[in-house]
């Protein structure tokens, strides 16, 4: 038996599963008992988005934002990276009005575009968005050429700079792909919210579906002012501040 | 003369030994290959931690409905990557969230646990994983992003 | 007057020394790329705000000039120059080996270069960077085909439909790998429709600078004649290329500094305290425009062999400058991401850059990729004519 090598393995193998996937494709994969049920695929009749309201963060207000969004995903404990090379889900933005001098302090990430440009520009697929509006990066597919970065008007992506381990089984990371923001999507597929909105004020940090004309965010964005960042590239982010 | 005989006698013999040579041959061949499910079956050194118990307890794992216990085992072993593929797509891009195949699941009862209670990566030398893929020469590529042990108790 | 082509002898030492020196570089570059995949990124001075690195500007440099290069052969073919039609092999040689080295150091610069697999079977149609995909692989097919009929003395009579073909297919990859910046809404340094063109004419001068280099280095190693009507009029050729590519950066910064929003990024470049505007005046302008214009058309120098391979040089080593400036600098300015805000924190400031010897070893390691298989192929094949001397090469030749 030794002596099996690989092709022969293969071959066998190739042979075998043929066989079985034909005896397989009579039965239906969902008829096992005992199986948890699996959710249906998310439609385009919701949009997830979340609203900020910059007035009502303070600085540590965002510093806890950062640091749930580490904690829940599991990123910033890189080893080799410089700073500059580690990852940034979500920062701490503080901007000055030329004119006014007036100073905001923002927390940015992933704005979630309609019309994502790094999606656009992704040669294989791996940048994509879900019918809800979430964009993600398919780790599978991304061959980490990082012109999704290039594209981002966001600075929202960060590239992995070296080998990961112990990653949180809910958020897999590694190396030579690129990553972002997910808006916390595997919670919110089981009905929760961003980890980052769950540590501030519930009104501060909005999050829901902004088509949902009874969702707290839907009827907030219809009474106040708020915004887009860079809204003249028209890309419709699902992320929107008010205050700024 | 008489020599010359013999020696065309042993000709046919010499013939008809490399035919039946031949034909066990393709008997062995065939033996060969029928046989590699029985290696692969017999022959996991490593199950894993929770598999191997689950498996000393006689329950069935994997098991299908209409389908023997054997015939899902060798369908797991065989079209793992497949069952796999086919949800993974459908949990990133569609969102689609439980169900029965996970890698999550196949980490947390495959992987074991060394002699200080810690957990082995599952893709570490002679792991589950590796024990057959080593063989067929295959990479795996699932680990280099998804965790290799299960998740720390909270 | 009948060409007759026929290999190099490829025996002496020369030969084999450049084989060897060639291959140092190559395996260097391997090392490196083990070195940095091994580790990941986090070896090489590239970040999060400079994504794209020194290779990526030896592979964009590479794959400009290899369109470039194949301008000799349309010339003879599309464009019925008989002088070119000697050089037309070589010419579609250069184009394939400096493709290869250029997308070499473009896939060995992936984060997952194991995946190339998937880049080549998951294609997104509206992603640019995916057309490239697609251009390059039919670049590679298509002046293979050219190749081809110019060699099969049956086939001869389809070498300018073939050229035609090549001379489209070439324009259309040019054009998009200018897309891959032109159509970059987010970067104040990209986004720019002339940035299509502009490459295409960067292209016919480093492809152009390559070509006179290798040619004037082949027969001078080769021992073969070469007469100056041909250097001559490719030397004049490159002058005027040259002369467009600075008419080009003129009209795209004055054009840009005429838009309030880009006057940031034009000040960065052109004024600049960093080292993209030295790069920029001294490096692109000047070693790489100015002083090549010179060399060729100074009355002094005229004919002169050596200063126009210097030129030649210049216009290589200010061609991979201009890709610098462009592409790093390009990054390192940071976003208008809040426009008429002052960034304080979190972001803005000049992204830091400095890169690491692996990664400017893997872009040379690419240059040396191209240079081998010129110098192996033009063994192999009968690429070169075994005479360029005026009374073979000159339509218009008259005895004296």
């Amino acid at each position: 038996m030794k002596a099996l090598n690989r092709r022969d393995f293969i071959k066998n193998t190739t042979a075998v599963t043929a066989g079985v996937a034909t005896i397989a494709s009579g039965i239906s994969l969902t008829t096992f008992a005992a199986e948890p049920k699996e959710s249906e695929p998310v439609t385009k009749e919701k949009r997830w988005g979340m609203l900020i309201d910059v007035n009502k963060l303070t600085e540590s207000n965002i510093e806890d934002m950062v640091n749930a969004c580490q904690e829940e995903n599991g990123w910033g404990n890189e080893v080799h990276s410089r700073a500059e090379q580690k990852p940034n889900w979500i920062k701490k933005v503080k901007v000055k009005d030329k004119s006014t001098g007036k100073i905001d302090t923002l927390p940015m990430m992933c704005q979630h575009c309609e019309q994502p440009p790094c999606v656009d520009v992704c040669p294989t697929n791996a940048s994509m968005k879900r019918e809800d509006g979430i964009v993600l990066v398919d780790k599978h597919l991304c061959i980490g050429c990082r012109y999704c970065m290039m594209a981002c008007p966001y600075d929202a992506r960060s590239f992995v700079h070296e080998d990961l381990n112990n990653q949180k089984t809910h958020m897999p990371r590694g190396k030579g792909t690129v990553e972002s923001c997910t808006l916390c999507v595997h919670r919110v597929d089981k009905g929760g919210v961003p980890a980052c909105a769950e540590v501030v004020d519930s009104d501060a940090v909005i999050f829901g579906d902004l088509y949902d004309a009874n969702s707290k965010i839907n009827q907030t964005l219809k009474k106040i002012q708020s915004t887009q960042i860079r809204a003249d590239l028209n890309l419709n982010t699902g992320v929107r501040y008010s205050g700024i | 003369m008489y020599a010359q005989q013999v020696t065309f006698k042993w000709d046919l013999v010499s013939n008809y030994t490399r035919e039946i040579m031949n034909r066990l041959l393709i008997v062995f061949l065939a033996l060969a290959f029928s046989n590699v499910f029985a290696h692969v079956e017999h022959h996991i050194p490593n199950l894993g931690a929770k598999a191997t118990e689950f498996k000393d307890d006689g329950k069935e794992a994997h098991k299908r409905p209409n389908m023997s216990h054997k015939d899902s085992l060798i369908m797991q072993r065989k079209m793992h990557p497949e069952l796999l593929l086919h949800k993974r797509d459908r949990t990133l891009r569609q969102g689609v969230r439980g169900g029965r195949a996970s890698l999550e699941k196949c980490v947390d009862c495959h992987t074991s646990v060394d002699k200080d209670g810690e957990h082995i990566p599952v893709n570490a030398p002679e792991q589950f994983c590796s024990t057959c893929h080593q063989k067929v020469g295959t990479s795996v590529d699932c680990f280099s992003c998804h965790r290799t042990t299960p998740a720390e108790e909270m | 007057m009948n060409i007759r082509y026929q290999q190099i002898e490829g025996r002496g030492l020369g030969f084999y020394a450049l084989i060897a020196g060639l291959g140092i570089f190559i395996l260097a570059a391997l090392g490196s790329v083990y070195f940095m995949e091994h580790h990941g990124h986090y070896v090489t001075g590239m970040s999060n705000r400079v994504v794209w690195g020194i290779p990526h500007v030896f592979a964009l440099f590479l794959i400009v000039a290899a369109s470039g290069a194949l301008n000799v052969a349309s010339i003879a073919s599309v464009f019925q120059k008989k002088l070119y039609k000697p050089l037309s092999r070589l010419s579609g040689l250069v184009a394939l080996a400096l493709l290869a080295g250029g997308l070499m150091i473009l896939v060995l610069d992936l984060g997952r270069p194991d995946r190339l697999i998937v880049a080549m079977t998951e294609y997104n149609f509206k992603s640019i960077f995916a057309w490239n995909i697609i251009l390059y692989n039919g670049f590679f097919v298509i002046v293979a085909v050219y190749l081809w009929m110019m060699f099969e003395r049956r086939l001869n009579k389809f070498t300018s439909k073939a050229g035609l073909a090549a001379f489209t297919w070439r324009l259309i990859l040019t054009t998009g790998t200018g897309s891959i910046f032109g159509f970059l809404v987010a970067r104040q340094a990209y986004d720019a429709v002339i940035m299509a063109p502009m490459f295409i004419i960067m292209s016919f001068a480093f492809g152009l600078a390559f070509f006179i280099l290798i040619l004037m280095a082949s027969y001078k190693w080769s021992e073969r004649p070469l007469g100056d009507v041909i250097v001559n009029r490719l030397g004049n050729l490159l002058g005027v290329f040259v002369a467009a590519v600075m008419y080009f950066v003129a009209v795209k910064h004055l054009g840009n500094m005429y838009l309030a929003e880009n006057i940031g990024i034009e000040n960065f470049i052109l004024f600049g305290e960093h080292i993209y505007t030295p790069l920029f005046w001294i490096g692109q302008i000047v070693l790489g425009g100015l002083v090549p214009m010179a060399l060729i058309y100074h009355p002094a120098l005229r004919g002169n062999r050596s200063t126009l391979g210097l030129a030649s040089l210049l216009v290589l080593i200010g061609g991979v400058i201009q890709l610098y400036v462009i592409i790093v600098g390009g990054q390192a300015y940071p976003m208008e991401m809040f426009p008429g805000k002052e960034i304080l924190e979190g972001y803005g400031g000049i992204a830091a850059y400095s890169p690491s010897l692996a990664e400017i070893v893997l872009g040379i390691g690419g240059i040396a990729v191209a240079l081998i298989a010129v110098t192996f192929l033009v063994k192999f094949l009968p690429f070169l004519p075994e005479s360029l001397a005026d009374e073979v090469a000159d339509p218009h030749y008259k005895t004296k």
